[in-house]
């Protein structure tokens, strides 16, 4: 299952805090999109991801202050 | 007043594309301690602390610059950092950095910051002041730290800095965590100034190394102090509607600098959109910065005027009301992260048990 989160217009933490409910939602190999236009959240999101254990498996910019990380749950 | 504007200006600038390159916000610094359990940006910031507080006590016993005794007025800064530190949430930006998002686009931070002035020019000439003498009434002893414990301000320049070191080394001996980055783009120096993820520890000490310049820059002008956010925020705002041009001094030219420099940093990296918060949080970002600039005035500093330089000084005032911000940021990132992530993480648990409501 893939689901597809879209938080822009949210700060810090609050990208970090949608995406892990999400992930609390789905399972084991599942992949979860995040869109999101915090800039600090560049860097925090795929360290959060990383320290839980989650894949990234893209991250790229996807305009003018807007990015999208992909994440696979492991566990 | 040339000199007022292009040395003002100069330091908010430079300060301003820093944070915003470096991500160095101190709601995260605090609030990633107790949230996430990761102190690299508190770190960050006691790197700033501790190089400003060599760079100043230098500058000072060379007779550069004067640091002037503050009061220590311990409700104040009890009370008004506390807060300080549940506004700063609230807001989602320090007084600081709500200046550099301000510049980044985001139309939440612009709304807190007018919360931010708003009560900080109450508190400190407006409806509110009564308040404000009423709770600095109560004073400590000794403005300094070193004061109280008899012993040079180097005793205290000198183990803080120990204690940053050992703090450093131990993050940097740590199994480092590799975390993907974005393809690069740029390359040379535009890689490094516009895209390069700047460690925490680095920007750290170029904000130490800022906040030291700040010193000298601002007494030429005839302003004693370091850098500093509220008072001069709070200004601006009293010239803007009373047209008094006392309080157009070095720090209100700092604090737009702060937005420029930002605004620079974020245009070049690609970093910069006009980005609307959706009606509730737009709300909570006025209340926080109202809860902010009441509690920066009575405490006498926010995350900056307190957090970076007067625990830099080492004084009272700056090491009480310190610990009081980050326990009011705590005390409102419970409520709003911590719980929320529990809930939601317990969620799956009750469906499976069949008692989904």
């Amino acid at each position: 299952m893939t689901k597809h989160l879209e938080v822009l217009g949210y700060v810090c933490p609050f990208p970090i805090v949608e995406a892990e409910k999400a992930m609390a939602q789905l399972t084991v190999d599942d992949e979860l999109i995040v869109d999101f236009d915090c800039t600090q959240a560049t860097e925090s999101l795929p360290r959060w991801a990383v320290q839980n254990g989650h894949q990234v498996t893209a991250f790229e910019q996807t305009g003018e202050a807007q990015w999208r990380i992909c994440l696979r749950k492991i566990k | 007043m040339l000199l007022v504007v292009l040395l003002g200006l100069a330091c908010g600038v430079s300060f301003g594309f820093v944070l915003q390159r470096g991500r160095f916000c101190w709601v995260s610094a605090y609030r990633d301690v107790f949230v996430m359990r990761d102190t690299r940006l508190f770190v960050g910031t006691m790197i700033a602390i501790a190089v400003q507080s060599m760079g100043v006590y230098t500058l000072s016993s060379f007779g550069i610059i004067r640091i002037p005794p503050l009061p220590f007025t311990w409700l104040g800064a009890i009370v008004g950092g506390f807060v300080f530190g549940c506004g700063m949430i609230l807001a989602g930006g320090c007084a600081s950095g709500s200046w550099y998002r301000m510049g980044e686009g985001l139309l939440g931070s612009w709304i807190s910051l007018f919360g931010f002035m708003v009560s900080a020019a109450a508190v400190k000439f407006g409806v509110l002041q009564p308040v404000y003498q009423w709770i600095t009434t109560p004073k400590g002893n000794h403005p300094f730290l070193y004061q109280s414990l008899g012993v040079s301000p180097w005793v205290l320049v000198g183990l803080f800095t120990l204690l940053t070191l050992i703090a450093v080394r131990s993050h940097l001996r740590r199994p480092q965590v590799r975390v993907p980055s974005l393809p690069p783009r740029k390359q040379g120096i535009a890689h490094v100034l516009f895209e390069k993820r700047w460690h925490p520890f680095v920007t750290g000490a170029i904000v130490g190394g800022i906040a030291i310049l700040a010193w000298p820059l601002s007494e030429v002008t005839g302003r004693i102090g370091g850098l500093g956010i509220t008072t001069p925020s709070a200004h601006l705002l009293g010239f803007l509607v009373t047209g008094n041009t006392k309080m157009l001094d070095w720090g209100v030219f700092l604090v737009l600098g702060i937005a420029i420099g930002s605004f620079i940093a974020a245009k070049a990296s690609g970093e910069f959109r006009w980005r609307i918060p959706p009606a509730k949080t737009a709300l909570t970002n006025l209340g926080g910065g109202l809860l902010m600039g009441f509690g920066a005035a009575l405490a006498g500093g926010c995350n900056i005027g307190n957090g970076l330089v007067n625990t830099s000084l080492f004084t009272w005032q700056g090491w009480v009301a310190t610990p009081a911000i980050i326990l009011g940021c705590w005390f409102v990132a419970y409520w709003q992260v911590i719980r929320p992530m529990r809930t939601s993480a317990a969620l799956p648990i009750r469906v499976a048990a069949g008692e989904s409501t």
